[in-house]
């Protein structure tokens, strides 16, 4: 389900269904390679609506988390954990960070559930045929992740 | 009957008429797609979504087969690009199309592919089950069967339309 008012009605009526949150994570910068970091955007936004095709009655997916590149990785850190004690405390038992951005590795452990970072492929000029390959490929790497996931507990929150 | 008091606007009046004006306007403006959808159906007969191909009847199976296919839907604003996917098998001579969208809340069923349910379209979201024909499992979250699509076979290619619901 995505955060419109079409979606969010079926999950307010179904909310047991849907305990998985996906959050994508996506950097801003206007001074250091921005088209880099537009073409990482659009990637980890493309990527994102793609998990929520395949998993669109558990999942919810939620409007990207933005950040400047340069704000210290802390600050940001500690955002990201109030948005997940945030969604955890209305009954997101699941909640995954979905990006292309390295930073986010460095604080992995130190997040409170599942990081999902990708590496950002360039697919600005792809023809859609190959776009679409690409996207199930990578797909195939991510289903398992969820899947497997809600085989095993969801992580406790401290 | 009316008189000038009646036509009297108040500060007030005016106030609440002009919040009713952009009130009513915005009222419009979520009426008018239902409007649309409304008559949606008065005008299918001569807008029907295209018949996409998808398969040749050469490559199908009795065993249910993935396809995606993509083609263009317009829609009031914008033109855009669409990606489907059907399963594709043969009963007999039959050629049975089904979506993959579970009934339940619309994730994407696979076929065959929990080692527990053989032969069944699964749903990993929770544990929604179809048989091979759509028909749901009862006992699992899904109420009804997998929406057929609208098919047609010409020359040895199967055609594909809107997904119809059965209940
Ligand atoms: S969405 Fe398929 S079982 Fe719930």
């Amino acid at each position: 389900m995505k955060w419109t008012m079409q979606d969010i009605d079926t999950y307010l009526q179904a909310k047991e269904y849907v305990d998985t949150a996906v959050i994508p994570l996506i950097p801003i910068d206007l001074k250091e390679d921005v088209k880099q970091k537009v073409s990482m955007g659009t990637f980890i936004s493309t990527m994102a609506d793609a998990i929520e095709r395949q998993f669109k009655g558990r999942v919810l997916l939620f409007p990207a988390f933005t950040y400047i590149k340069n704000q210290p990785l802390e600050k940001r850190k500690s955002e990201l954990i109030d948005w997940d004690r945030h969604v955890y405390e209305q009954g997101f038992k699941h909640v995954v960070y979905l990006t292309a951005d390295g930073d986010w590795k460095q604080v992995e452990d130190e997040l409170p559930d599942m990081l999902v970072w990708l590496p950002a492929l360039p697919f600005e000029n792809m023809e859609d045929r190959y776009l679409k390959q690409m996207i199930d490929q990578q797909m195939k790497q991510i289903i398992p992740l969820l899947t497997n996931k809600w085989q095993s507990e969801p992580k406790q929150r401290p | 009957m009316s008189s000038e008091k009646e036509h009297r606007v108040s500060r007030r009046q005016f106030l609440t008429y002009t919040l009713t004006g952009v009130g009513g306007f915005m009222a419009a403006g979520i009426a008018l797609p239902l409007t649309r959808f409304a008559l949606d159906p008065a005008l299918e007969g001569g807008d029907e979504q295209e018949m996409v191909a998808v398969a040749s009847v050469d490559e199908l199976t009795e065993e249910p087969q993935r396809f995606d296919y993509s083609f263009e839907q317009e829609d009031a604003w914008h033109t855009s690009e669409v990606t489907q996917t059907a399963w594709l098998y043969l009963d007999g001579d039959e050629v049975v199309a089904l979506s993959p969208v579970c009934t339940h809340l619309g994730c994407t069923v696979d076929w065959d592919s929990n080692e527990d349910f053989p032969n069944q379209f699964f749903c990993p979201c929770h544990g929604g089950r179809f048989e091979k024909d759509g028909v749901n499992v009862a006992g699992t979250p899904p109420t009804r069967p997998l929406d057929v699509y609208e098919m047609e076979v010409r020359d040895g290619t199967v055609y594909l339309g809107r997904p119809i619901s059965r209940d």
